[in-house]
């Protein structure tokens, strides 16, 4: 159970439709700064009053960043490695403010693909290299001459 | 007798308006509510405390007569002067007030910010040195930066990793195999420590799992995927500890 006050101060903040949507996935009415969105239209909040939300780093269980995954379905694998960076407090500014993550950011950089994993888009291994054993075919002389 | 918290209304102050005289005293109540700043979460823990120690050692040794402890006067001492009296002890047994007191601790806890994260919607912290799923990198041309010097393979301590290489057509060494067997892999990080041009590393990724044990047989293609695709966030995490390397 969760404290009522705190309940009702973010359902006043957030409003009653954002957080019937919380109670469907997160679980929990929670309020704070919208930081940004990915390219999937995931949304990444911020709240960083040590009042509101249990803050972070010190005793490292931080609730003070938190997601909305914009499918249904949703899977932790969604999260594309800039802002999984920045959700996992390994970097401290989210990649829209981030200078070394922009900096660093490649133009061959490829697409992000969740895991696939039980779908038909799953990886199948396969050889990269030209296989070492040949299959024998047989050549039969010709009979006669 | 000790009954409970000493200051029972404390933790409801700021929700009755009557603290707002100074805001001093207001933030000081207001931090009383968190666990972080708890006397409970202060107190000593463990053998620390002798209070909370049961002494079942010297209770199952211990003589069963009592030999009596004089003082230089030769009258007999009372062991108990000193500790709480029967009537103390009985009626923290009869009003089950450690019951109260724990349940009391249980009831704070509904009027603090929840504790529990919320994955995969909230995560932990992690560091940038964690070691999660392989990704071969490239080079900020897009030249592959692995030159297939064998250093991994031979470090590996479970032998995950398969290695094989060719000359390229412009004449320089590369890999056509590069397979990790990730179910045999131990993910102690020798790999990237031992590779010399920062090709094999261990991205922050540890959200790999799959349904089927051949999905885990990553070769060449998957890893330089795995890499094309999260550069920007391992290249920023090798930025960020290039200090300390």
């Amino acid at each position: 159970m969760v404290s009522l006050a705190r309940t009702i101060r973010n359902i006043r903040r957030v409003g009653l439709r954002e957080w019937w949507k919380q109670m469907q996935y997160i679980g929990d009415a929670k309020s704070g700064r919208l930081v940004g969105a990915d390219q999937f239209g995931n949304r990444y909040f911020e709240n960083l009053n040590p009042e509101e939300e249990i803050p972070g780093m010190t005793r490292r269980t931080g609730r003070h960043r938190w997601m909305d995954f914009s499918q249904h379905s949703f899977n932790a694998t969604q999260v594309p490695p800039e802002w999984h960076s920045w959700l996992q407090h390994i970097r401290k500014d989210p990649p829209t403010e981030d200078k070394v993550v922009q900096m660093l950011t490649p133009s061959w950089k490829g697409p992000w693909v969740e895991n696939l994993t039980g779908t038909r888009g799953a990886y199948k291994p396969y050889n990269t290299a030209v296989p070492k054993i040949k299959a024998w075919e047989p050549k039969v002389a010709p009979r006669g001459s | 007798m000790s009954f409970a918290r000493p200051r029972l209304l404390v933790g409801l102050q700021p929700y009755t308006r009557a603290s707002n005289n100074t805001s001093h005293i207001y933030t000081a109540l207001r931090a009383r509510r968190l666990l972080s700043t708890s006397t409970y979460s202060r107190a000593p823990h463990g053998h620390q405390n002798p209070n909370l120690s049961s002494g079942l050692d010297e209770r199952m040794h211990r003589h069963h007569e009592t030999t009596p402890v004089y003082n230089a006067q030769g009258s007999e001492v009372d062991p108990y002067k000193d500790g709480p009296s029967a009537l103390d002890k009985a009626v923290h047994l009869f009003f089950f007030t450690e019951i109260i007191r724990g349940m009391w601790v249980v009831f704070e806890n509904i009027f603090r910010p929840p504790y529990t994260i919320m994955y995969p919607f909230e995560k932990g912290p992690l560091s940038p040195r964690f070691r999660g799923e392989h990704a071969l990198r490239r080079y900020p041309s897009g030249e592959e930066r692995c030159i297939a010097c064998k250093l991994c393979e031979a470090i590996c301590p479970a032998q995950a990793i398969t290695i094989e290489s060719e000359a390229r057509a412009d004449g320089s060494r590369r890999t056509t195999k590069y397979d990790i067997d990730m179910t045999k892999c131990i993910y102690c990080g020798f790999c990237q420590e031992a590779c010399p041009v920062d090709a094999i590393v261990e991205t922050q990724n540890q959200e790999f799992a799959t349904e089927t044990r051949e999905e885990l047989l990553y070769n060449k293609e998957k890893l330089l995927a795995n890499g094309d695709r999260a550069e920007a966030e391992i290249a920023a995490n090798l930025y960020s500890d290039h200090v300390y390397r």
